[in-house]
């Protein structure tokens, strides 16, 4: 168990730069999940600290020792493939035990490991079956249990999720987060899925085109997201986006028509956005400066979304899911003013 | 068309995939089937092309198997076989692996490996016949007079004579076999190999337990194939002993060969025929073997 601390950290591929200068901190026995669109750079990242890929500058640390030029093995750390990389031809046993290969500890030893370690995570029946007789979720496990024998300071997950179906995908989130909290070691885990984000993580680290946009714990990059970028990543169906202008005593003049006015200071003149979730939106009375026709309702059960059109396209609001506004009905839509959010439109930078 | 009509779609769908089917049937039927059932015929027959067939019973086989020269060319197809396949599966393998890993001037390295695969057997016979010459014609031999060592007799000796022809048989098969063992090696995920990295296993390790286990069904299709075609062998031997075929003393000469002797300078259909018919029998077999010490339990 350890830390890891990455400074300045650079990747290029040929002449293209595909991380510019990461700078982070995970904390022993943290639970960091990196996030983005595909692209971003959270892979490459992961396998830079890996040691998969070679380090271009800046420097790694976990615990404490720079590892930019050691061998991934030589790292003390253990990684989760995304189809898991699990060997069809080996049983479990041999499968979880390799991890162990290179260890010098006594048979017996390893033995007893690799049981412990089945038994953590409930496969001891199926030690001698082969990879082909197991289920998806199974095969998961088999993953991290080879990753758990070595017992590394920092695990390394990769979209370990991405291969499995929607339920199963939500139980293995839970189950991993479960062994995070009883082996207490520290988890850097990639993922492109915001809710696997969301759930599972100690702090996000929200990156876009090598990038980071955002650290923070859940709660803060929902309710304080930095930029657009993370407003309309974080949560679905994404932030509403609406433009407009900052004119006299904090009033926002929106460009669907209508003001607001606001108590925090803002920049006069400057052209901003609006930011607001759907479910923040609600037809009503108050602040209610958005108005416009239902397009489009799509009952979720206990509430349901309605898409308004504006000047601007559609916004997204949630009405109540006995009784919703009717298609073609007008509409007006507002939120508490603390539930908005504003952003320099130029760079899209938060303000306020 | 009102009887095409009222078939149902799955009457409909057989009578299409027969139709479509019955050329290639045709086909096979007149020139293989035909042709194989033929010659298990004559075996039991003797003709001499011209003459009249007569039933002889198993005459030709009794003939055969108390014929000294059969056990001698029995033993020289099995030689071909258990020396030039796995001679062969190594020397592609480790070409494939390397290869594989080796960016520069992969294409033109891959052409080069292929291109003896492309060319006549026949004129790749004549020069390494060339190249087994004495001084001063042959390379070799010329080769190792100028660094001091003794003449070879590759072609005119008994026992230097085979390996000297199994070895451009094996060279001119490589190109295809690593061109398969190439395929097989891309079909391997690369994670499987960084996970190996993260575990800190040997390359050695990484070879024998994760790179040759996944090539298994790789390794069963060239080891079958290049079994059928050692056992098969003739053009390279037939090619670079002329003079006196299948030799020195019969010590080259596989079964193919023999068979050829028989039909077609002996004009003994039947007893030809028999030999074929053992020929069958025996890649028969030996493929059978193979697939099923090989495949997967």
């Amino acid at each position: 168990m350890a830390n890891l601390v990455i400074r300045d950290l650079v990747k290029t591929y040929d002449k293209t730069e595909v991380l510019h200068s990461i700078n982070l901190e995970v904390e022993d026995g943290e639970f960091v999940v990196f996030v983005g669109p595909s692209g971003c750079g959270k892979s490459t990242t992961l396998r830079l600290v890996a040691g998969l890929e070679e380090v271009t500058s800046g420097s790694i640390e976990i615990a404490g020792r720079v590892v930019n030029n050691l061998e991934p093995k030589d790292r003390d750390i253990a990684m989760v493939f995304q189809n898991y990389a699990i060997y069809p031809h080996m049983t479990v046993r041999k499968n979880i035990g390799f991890g162990l290969r290179s260890s010098k500890a006594p048979k017996a030893e390893k033995e007893k490991r690799i049981e412990s370690v089945a038994e953590l995570l409930g496969m001891t029946e199926y030690l001698d079956r082969k990879p082909n007789q197991l289920s998806g979720g199974q095969r998961q496990r088999v993953a991290i249990g080879r990753a758990m024998v070595r017992d590394p300071a920092v695990f390394l997950f990769d979209e370990p999720l991405s291969n499995l179906d929607a339920q199963l995908r939500t139980q293995m989130r839970l189950e991993i987060k479960k062994l995070h909290q009883r082996v207490g070691s520290t988890i850097v885990f990639v993922t492109h899925d915001q809710v696997e984000a969301m759930t599972m993580a100690d702090r996000i680290v929200i990156m876009k085109d090598g990038h980071i946009q955002q650290v923070g714990s859940p709660s803060e990059v929902y309710h304080q997201p930095a930029n657009t970028f993370v407003a309309q990543f974080i949560g679905a169906p994404s932030m509403n986006m609406i433009p407009g202008r900052v004119e006299a005593d904090n009033r926002i003049a929106l460009s669907t028509g209508g003001e607001l006015a606001f108590q925090r200071p803002l920049p006069q003149g400057r052209p901003v956005i609006l930011g607001i979730r759907p479910e923040d939106l609600h037809p009503g009375e108050v602040n209610s400066v958005i108005e416009g026709a239902v397009n489009v309702r799509e009952p979720l059960g206990h509430e349901t979304l309605i898409y308004v059109g504006t000047s601007e396209g559609d916004v997204i609001a949630k009405a109540d899911g006995r009784t919703p506004p009717g298609i073609g009905e007008v509409v007006k839509l507002g939120a508490a003013l603390e539930n908005m959010h504003v952003f320099d439109a130029e760079s899209g930078e938060a303000l306020a | 068309m009102k009887l095409y009509r009222d078939l149902t779609i799955r009457q409909k769908q057989i009578a299409w995939a027969w139709g479509f089917l019955a050329i290639p049937v045709l086909f096979y039927g007149v020139i293989r089937f035909y042709p194989t059932g033929n010659a298990i015929l004559i075996s039991f027959q003797d003709w001499n092309l011209l003459g009249e067939r007569t039933w002889t019973g198993l005459d030709n086989y009794t003939k055969l198997f108390s014929d000294p020269i059969f056990w001698k060319v029995f033993k020289n197809t099995f030689v071909y076989l258990l020396l030039g396949t796995p001679v062969s599966l190594v020397i592609s393998f480790v070409i494939a692996y390397h290869l594989d890993k080796t960016r520069f001037m992969h294409g033109f390295l891959r052409m080069l490996y292929f291109l003896p695969f492309m060319t006549s057997a026949v004129a790749m016979a004549w020069v390494w016949r060339w190249f087994y010459q004495p001084v001063p014609i042959g390379l070799f031999n010329n080769f190792l007079a100028s660094l001091g060592i003794p003449q070879i007799n590759f072609l005119n000796s008994t026992t230097n004579a085979l390996p000297s022809i199994l070895a451009p048989a094996v060279w001119a098969g490589l190109g295809f076999q690593i061109i398969i063992f190439m395929a097989g090696l891309r079909a391997i995920p690369k994670s499987y190999y960084e996970a190996a990295r993260i575990d800190g296993v040997s390359t050695w390790t990484v070879l024998w337990e994760i790179t040759l286990p996944l090539l298994k069904p790789t390794i069963v299709f060239i080891v079958v194939f290049s079994s059928i075609g050692f056992l098969r062998i003739f053009d390279h031997v037939f090619n670079m002993t002329t003079q006196n075929p299948g030799g020195p003393l019969n010590s080259t000469k596989p079964l193919v060969l023999m068979i050829y002797q028989t039909a077609f300078s002996s004009f003994d259909m039947g007893y030809a025929a028999a030999q074929t018919v053992v020929l069958f029998l025996v890649l028969l077999v030996v493929s059978l073997l193979q697939l099923r010490i090989l495949k997967d339990r």
